[in-house]
């Protein structure tokens, strides 16, 4: 990375990290391994671990979906109509008075990724599948630009979200669209972010994070991991904006709810 | 009361086989619905009007009639182009007006049932996107059909007459 890259990726994360305090913690972060050579699909360890870390995380995506709401939260109304996954991402879009999502009210596995020289973590807990971007994908003249194209999966086609594009328009670069590697899909949407390189999934307490007190631009965006200076999306909420942004979704995933 | 017969006739009629005829464009396969397809012309230079839309490349002559061609690729909102000897111009009729599309090659007939078409999305705020009808993965590749009904608004076949 050039030292001019550098200095505009310290830029965005200063202003992420603006209200962080400047003293530096008590203890340490505790040192993380970064597979920095191996690609998710040459490690089948650590593809099996995503996959059980991925699996616990719709468990619990479950039991917050059937839990009554806490005090403090705004119930979000479902329609009862909705299909299971996406009823579970609506209730998942809660923030606690706490000024915490739902799903960080405990601790909670994240996952680290690589776009475009930026580090992202995302929630487990409303992601579906990894798999690789391949020649299938397809671009439709007429979207967004944030909208890189169709890939076909054995779910179903999947709506390739341009992360890098999305993320930071203003210091966007067309190699990314060379150099994204995987697709991250979004559980309840038919919905997935293409990233370069899967990293290792961490556990985040609360208090890891610097949570953003107001959302209202780029709602999206949760907090900051202040350990790895990295921004911490809010899936729920970007999968929801999504969808929405879809004229011909209405809402909701009208072909799953045929199914239904 | 409905027979079974007539059930299952009617079933048959809701997820209607429909022929497609599919054509590439800048590395993309898209699909017509046959019925509006006249013919298929190997590419002929094709005679520019001064003062035409940007989507028009210009006229060609079919058997003394006078076609105005579409650059699809314009209309699309793709890239510019090269002609070579795979680039064709389709003949489609749509709401009795007659237009010749360019494409980079046509590919094939195919067949596929209503219930095989999905809905794409539609985000973003290109006009452009309303041509797209639906999209269905078939053969390994994702096919990309087209309404050929909303290529061109009222306003602008009114504006290719006076071409």
């Amino acid at each position: 990375m050039s030292q001019r890259q550098d200095e505009v990726l310290q830029s965005y994360l200063d202003n992420l990290l603006a209200e962080a305090p400047l003293t530096q913690p008590a203890e340490q972060p505790r040192p993380v391994s970064v597979l920095e050579a191996a690609e998710i699909d040459a490690d089948e360890a650590r593809k099996a671990q995503l996959q059980r870390l991925l699996q616990s995380a719709r468990l619990r995506v479950e039991q917050i979906a059937e839990a009554e709401p806490e005090p403090g939260v705004t119930a979000v109304p479902v329609a009862e109509e909705l299909p299971t996954d996406l009823a579970a991402l609506y209730q998942l879009l809660q923030w606690h008075d706490n000024g915490r999502p739902l799903w960080a009210q405990q601790k909670f596995e994240a996952l680290l990724f690589k776009v475009s020289g930026l580090t992202l973590a995302v929630p487990l807990i409303a992601l579906g599948q990894i798999q690789p971007l391949t020649d299938e994908l397809t671009p439709l003249f007429g979207q967004a630009d944030w909208f890189m194209g169709l890939q076909p999966s054995s779910a179903g086609k999947i709506y390739v979200l341009n992360t890098a594009r999305f993320v930071m328009p203003e210091r966007y670069d067309p190699q990314f669209e060379q150099s994204a590697r995987y697709v991250v899909s979004i559980n309840g949407v038919p919905w997935g972010l293409a990233v370069d390189k899967v990293e290792q999934p961490i556990t985040l307490s609360p208090e890891d994070v610097k949570w953003r007190s107001t959302r209202t631009q780029r709602p999206w965006l949760a907090g900051t991991v202040k350990a790895h200076m990295c921004a911490l999306l809010d899936i729920p909420r970007m999968g929801k904006l999504l969808l929405d942004s879809d004229r011909n979704s209405k809402g909701i995933n009208n072909q799953t709810r045929e199914r239904v | 009361m409905a027979t079974q017969a007539d059930k299952d006739k009617s079933k048959a009629g809701d997820d209607a086989i429909l022929q497609w005829v599919t054509f590439h464009l800048d590395g993309e396969t898209y699909g017509v619905n046959v019925m509006q397809v006249q013919e298929v012309l190997r590419y002929t230079e094709i005679a520019a009007v001064p003062g035409a839309p940007g989507y028009v490349l210009g006229i060609i002559n079919l058997r003394g009639n006078v076609v105005t061609v579409i650059d699809t690729r314009h209309r699309f909102g793709l890239t510019p182009g090269e002609v070579n000897d795979n680039t064709r111009i389709v003949i489609i009729e749509t709401d009795k007006h007659v237009i010749g599309i360019l494409v980079d090659s046509v590919a094939e007939v195919v067949y596929l049932r209503a219930s095989e078409i999905e809905t794409a999305p539609n985000v973003g705020n290109e006009e452009s996107a309303k041509f797209i009808q639906g999209v269905c993965h078939k053969n390994d590749e994702l096919l990309i059909l087209i309404d050929l009904n909303k290529l061109l608004t009222h306003e602008e076949w009114t504006e290719l007459e006076d071409i």
